[in-house]
């Protein structure tokens, strides 16, 4: 076991895991932030998807002890039911969600999709939300979130 | 499944991570941003005791601009590839070729050099490297050593690289004066990985085409260069006409590595394709 | 009050906020992992669990020599063998050994440690090579195997044109996003299931009858469940494992299944083979339809998948016959996946349609009008409501139909070859008992309660806007609990039939509450109330309005509640749902890769609660079609007898970028005899029609006429 500090939506966590335990093992299982989801595991379905340093990336294809020093942003760490951020406020209003598993991911990959800037067109939007798979199919609503919030985000 | 159990080291010098993988010995496994690495623990089609994680040390991390040349630090990510102002300028193709890996996520995490360690033969950069007569400089325990590209990738999953070696960078010539370049990339749907890609670079002086570099992914154990395709476009007029002419001398011989179910017709026909296709699209970059 | 309203559960879904089944928190929570058969059949001769163990952590390792015995359950589908219990494997992936530990990673560790001999046994797992031993099934639930209506030798003798043609279909998998999971605590001799599931009730049946306990120490939740598609609607063997694993050891026990044990520890759409005959007269009339189906089931249990059910309603024919056949082999059992029977069928008897339009070079929309059926080929009932013929002219006004050249590869955009193609869909109505109860409290609350299940089709938001439609109040006033076998009963969440049947008995349920206010209000039942609020609004001739504390308080009631029930009872009509689907391809000509550009469907499905909703519903189902006609595919490796690709880059969903242009609209329909509230299902009716669809564009793109799923590369080159 690695005693580890973990920067968790800006809050310090203190654990200890073992060197194979995933970024989303340790969130779910050991902070119990179960807002990520854990889909395939091995990097195909993106329902794992946060922020590390401000970056999306799978957390089921990262390591929990090389997040040390690093800030971490999950689902829960971006907004409340209550004070919704703008993307998942987007979410509800356009129905870009049916059981809403793969959505945490889905939230966390457009956050990132509108802040790279990657929000031109439909099409690029498209291309840049394809590793989040949504086997509901919201696909369309989806796009249609991620254009409000984009357009929300330059004015 | 789960990994195998192993122990975590994180070097802050490259001097300590060659120390740390000398120390490991066989075990010893360098992670840089893990995207294919953690896939292979999870699995155990690796079972390191030791993983040596290179992700702190800066010296790997920076883009140094030489005369003619660019050394691209090992753990850059290929989201860096794709924005850094130095590579699209003067090595455009490695830009290109790292929007086509993964998805957005992967491409956050996922490193140019850890891609090239890696020598999947359906990788993306790895054909670029090839494409762009890259060197791999290597730091080990006897010091530094460069690879040409040509010599480094030997097998699938396989390279040059020594047990107790590290690969900290990647250089480049710098694009020259007529060049230009496409990475032309097919996948049976958008989420599947590479069945074929092309990484061109040609340079055009008038009419004519005077220099060619040609790589395709996945048409083999390793990335490989079309040669045949190179030598007969030297020379050749720019037309549509002698770039098929050219591009059809693939001769449908490839073995690909990951078949995903197509034929080696079919392969075979989608090589030519794509090359065609890559040649006539770097023309009008 | 009822129309376009976002769905009520995603705030706490895009916040993270919503707890699914594997969620929960327990201070003594364990984690199950489970070993699975890598052979298809086998002998299990030898066990060592020694070394598991040994692992750190480790509580227990079951296999069939420790595990608990079990009984046979009753009152639910039960897809699976009841595990643990012999030392015989019927197929790859069904679970052999399971590990319990305090840690997941211990858990997983140690399921690498059991160590199972196994003695081969020969299996068979293409059921194209048992197609001989394929038996006429006995009536399944979901009518009779074999059907036939009127001379079928003379209608073909009468024909001008017969196409007689093989079809397939690919095996496939429901994937939803989150895997199948339960969390199964027991404490004070009460067992509690939080399960990813499509019906609480069925868990419960299977796993009180197979633990043999009463079914009042059993209660089973599902407050979220994370899609299913059928995958989640039988039960299956690992929710009786954690069930018995709780039981036996005490305390709460996680079991999550992973993305590779999803692929056989439920059943799967199964491939099918169907044969077609189709004839017409030279001006396009039908005079004989039939169609063969075979599929495969498992050795130890029966599902047929129904792929002729839709050409026994869908045309004007006066010689039908269907015959479906199974062959067993040796795989998990098969199960409904969205969508079941008319999914793979449909694409069968859409592209032989379009086959004979063009031999007999009618127009393909002309030619599904010229065979329109009025009332029910096969029963001869007449439709409860029937809206294609609107569906059909507006699909083809939106899509520009018109405007279709009628060659085939007449239209090219630069390297693309594009191409026009369309088709119908039916969909049988399902429909289940349900019952529901409201309450109204002092505060203005209106607290509805039905066990039915969410799994994204919108029940949280819509059966509050039913109740607040019949009470008069906003639907916020409204919520609704769901969920819990301890609430009213009611069916699956399966055969898009939630709405219509849950919504039929919380619309009764409302009624009932209605009713009751006004009688303790007024002493007339028959009053007319409103709630807003607070306030009740009770018209009896004068209008009386009531504060709910003050009418509360004169009462002496907290509440007051009212219970409504809904029944599937006309039977004099035939029940379908139907559309017209239409799509435009664009197929590279070098690399005959098709895209999708665009699809056009109207559909005839009853009343819409939800606008919002239900378009979700039908844009979903239209990607499900592109899926089908494109992408997903279970390879069987019949050497090893198991599926290779058991992960999501193997098997190929649709993602974001795989979606074109989509535009769906219903036509305006109120269905009296379907339902007590209009509607009729709309959640699988917009998978099907999908994948002919695009088959036929495809042939009117390229040429090439496609007649198996997913359309391969080598079809089009």
């Amino acid at each position: 076991m690695i005693p580890l500090v973990l920067r968790v939506n800006g809050r310090e966590h203190r654990i200890e895991v073992e060197a194979r335990v995933t970024l989303l093992d340790a969130l779910r299982d050991v902070l119990h932030l179960t807002g990520t989801k854990k889909g395939c595991d091995r990097g195909e379905c993106g329902a794992c998807t946060v922020h590390v340093d401000g970056e999306r990336i799978n957390s089921c294809l990262a390591l929990a002890v090389m997040q040390e020093g690093r800030e971490v942003t999950t689902v829960e760490g971006v907004g409340t039911v209550g004070a919704p951020h703008p993307v998942q406020a987007a979410f509800v209003a356009r129905d870009a969600l049916q059981c809403g598993y793969c959505t945490p991911g889905q939230v966390m990959s457009a956050i990132a999709c509108v802040r790279e800037g990657h929000t031109g067109s439909d099409d690029e939007i498209r291309e840049w939300m394809s590793g989040n798979l949504c086997r509901c199919a919201a696909y369309e609503q989806i796009v249609a979130a991620v254009r409000d919030a984009a357009e929300a985000h330059r004015a | 499944m789960i990994p195998a159990p192993f122990d975590y080291t994180r070097p802050t010098t490259v001097e300590d991570a060659v120390t740390a993988l000398r120390a490991g010995g066989a075990g010893a496994k360098v992670i840089a941003g893990g995207q294919s690495l953690v896939r292979m623990l999870q699995r155990r089609l690796v079972r390191p005791t030791l993983l040596v994680d290179v992700g702190c040390l800066s010296r790997m991390r920076e883009v140094v601009e030489e005369p003619d040349h660019l050394v691209i630090g090992a753990t850059t990510t290929q989201h860096e590839l794709l924005h850094d102002a130095r590579v699209r300028a003067h090595a455009p193709l490695l830009s290109l070729v790292a929007r086509h890996v993964g998805d957005p996520a992967v491409r956050h995490r996922g490193t140019l050099g850890g891609s090239v360690a890696h020598a999947d033969p359906a990788g993306d950069p790895p054909a670029a490297v090839l494409a762009l007569d890259g060197e791999i400089i290597v730091e080990g325990p006897r010091g530094e050593r460069v690879i040409p590209s040509a010599e480094f990738f030997v097998g699938p999953f396989r390279t040059a690289l020594e047990p107790d070696e590290l690969l900290v960078g990647v250089r480049v010539p710098k694009m020259g004066e007529g060049w230009t370049v496409h990475y032309e990339k097919f996948r049976l749907s958008a989420q599947k990985p590479t069945l074929l890609g092309v990484a061109v670079m040609v340079r055009r002086v008038g009419d004519c085409f005077t220099d060619a570099h040609i790589a395709l992914a996945n048409s083999g154990s390793t990335p490989v260069r079309a040669t045949a395709v190179e030598v007969a476009l030297v020379g050749a007029d720019v037309t549509e006409e002698a770039v098929t002419k050219a591009a059809d001398l693939l001769d449908g011989t490839m073995e690909p590595f990951a078949r995903q179910g197509v034929s080696q017709a079919y392969l075979a026909h989608l090589a030519r394709v794509l090359t065609r296709r890559a040649v006539v699209a770097a023309l009008s970059w | 009050m009822t129309g376009a309203r976002p769905r009520v559960d995603g705030p706490a879904k895009v916040t993270g906020a919503a707890r699914y089944a594997a969620e929960w928190r327990a201070a003594d929570l364990r984690h199950a992992a489970l070993v699975t058969s890598p052979v298809p059949a086998a002998t299990i001769t030898a066990v060592d669990t020694s070394a598991a163990e040994r692992v750190p952590g480790v509580v227990a390792v079951f296999t069939h020599h420790n595990a608990p015995r079990l009984r046979p359950p009753v009152g639910a589908p039960y897809g699976g063998r009841l595990p643990l219990q012999d030392n015989r494997v019927h197929y790859e992936g069904e679970p052999v050994a399971v590990v319990v530990a305090e840690r997941l990673e211990q858990a997983r560790e140690a399921v690498g440690l059991v160590r199972l001999d196994y003695a081969p046994l020969s299996a068979e797992t293409d059921f194209r090579a048992v197609a001989d031993t394929a038996v006429p099934t006995p009536p399944a639930r979901w009518g009779p195997a074999d059907t036939t209506v009127g001379d079928l030798a003379a209608g073909i003798a009468e024909a001008d044109v017969v196409l007689r043609a093989e079809y397939s279909t690919a095996a496939r998998h429901h994937s939803p996003i989150e895997t199948s999971a339960t969390q199964a605590e027991w404490r004070d001799g009460v067992l509690t299931l939080r399960d990813a599931t499509q019906g609480v009730f069925n868990v419960h049946a299977v796993v009180s009858s197979a633990l043999d306990l009463p079914a009042d120490r059993v209660r089973v939740l599902a407050e979220y469940t994370g899609g299913g598609f059928g995958s989640k609607g039988y039960v299956w063997p690992h929710q009786v494992i954690a069930a018995m694993l709780a039981r036996e050891l005490g305390g709460a026990l996680r079991l999550v299944l992973t993305r590779a044990q999803s692929f056989t520890s439920h059943g799967y759409q199964p491939p099918t083979r169907q044969r077609l005959v189709l004839a017409a007269t030279a001006e396009g009339r039908f005079t004989a339809i039939r169609h063969d189906s075979l599929s495969p089931t498992s050795t130890y249990g029966e599902y047929v998948e129904m792929t002729a059910n839709g050409s026994r309603v869908a045309y004007a024919c006066p010689a039908i016959t269907t015959t479906h056949r199974v062959a067993p082999v040796a795989t998990v059992l098969p199960t409904p996946m969205r969508a079941p029977h008319e999914g793979p069928g449909m694409f069968a008897l859409e592209v032989a349609v379009d086959e004979v339009a063009c031999e007999l070079g009618i127009d393909p929309l002309e030619l599904r009008l010229r065979n329109h059926a009025e009332v029910d080929p096969t029963s001869g009932k007449p439709f409860s409501t029937k809206g294609l013929l609107a569906c059909y002219a507006e699909g083809a006004r939106r899509f520009g139909w018109a405007d279709r050249p009628r060659a085939t590869g007449s239209l090219r955009e630069g390297d693309q070859l594009i191409g026009w193609g369309m088709a119908t869909a039916v969909m049988a109505t399902m429909r289940f008992p349900a019952a529901a109860r409201a309450r109204l409290h002092a505060d203005g609350r209106v607290v509805v309660e039905a066990g039915c299940q969410e799994i994204g089709t919108g029940t949280y938001t819509i059966m509050p806007q039913l109740a607040a439609e019949v009470l008069g109040c906003p639907p916020e006033q409204v919520v609704l609990r769901l969920g819990d076998t301890a609430l009213p009963r009611t069916g699956m969440t399966a055969g898009s039939s939630t709405t219509l049947s849950v919504g039929s008995a919380v619309t009764a349920a409302a009624e009932a509450l209605a009713a009751r206010l006004a009688l303790l209000a007024t002493g007339d039942p028959t009053a007319a109330v409103r709630l807003d609020g607070i306030e009740l609004t009770v018209k009896n001739g004068a209008v009386e309005v009531f504060r709910l504390d003050e009418l509360f308080a004169r009462l002496g009631v907290d509440s007051v509640a009212a219970g409504g029930s809904w029944e599937p009872r006309e039977n004099q009509r035939s029940m379908h749902t139907f559309g017209a689907v239409f799509a435009e391809v664009a197929v590279d000509v070098d690399l005959p890769v098709p895209r999708v550009r665009r699809l056009v469907a109207v559909y005839s499905a009853g009343r819409i609660v939800n606008p919002l909703t239900a378009r979700g519903q039908m844009t979903g189902g239209l990607v499900w079609g592109i899926g089908q006609a494109l992408l997903e595919k279970s390879t069987t490796d019949h050497r090893l007898g198991r599926f290779v690709d058991k992960n999501l880059a193997g098997y190929r969903l649709p993602v974001n970028a795989d979606v074109p242009d989509l535009d769906v609209a219903f036509v305006e329909e109120y269905d009296p005899h379907a339902s007590g509230i209009g509607a009729r299902g709309i959640g699988e009716l917009g998978s099907v029609g999908v994948a002919p669809a695009i088959a036929n564009a495809v042939h009117h793109a390229t040429g090439k006429r496609v007649r198996s799923l997913p359309i391969a590369l080598e079809d089009l080159l």
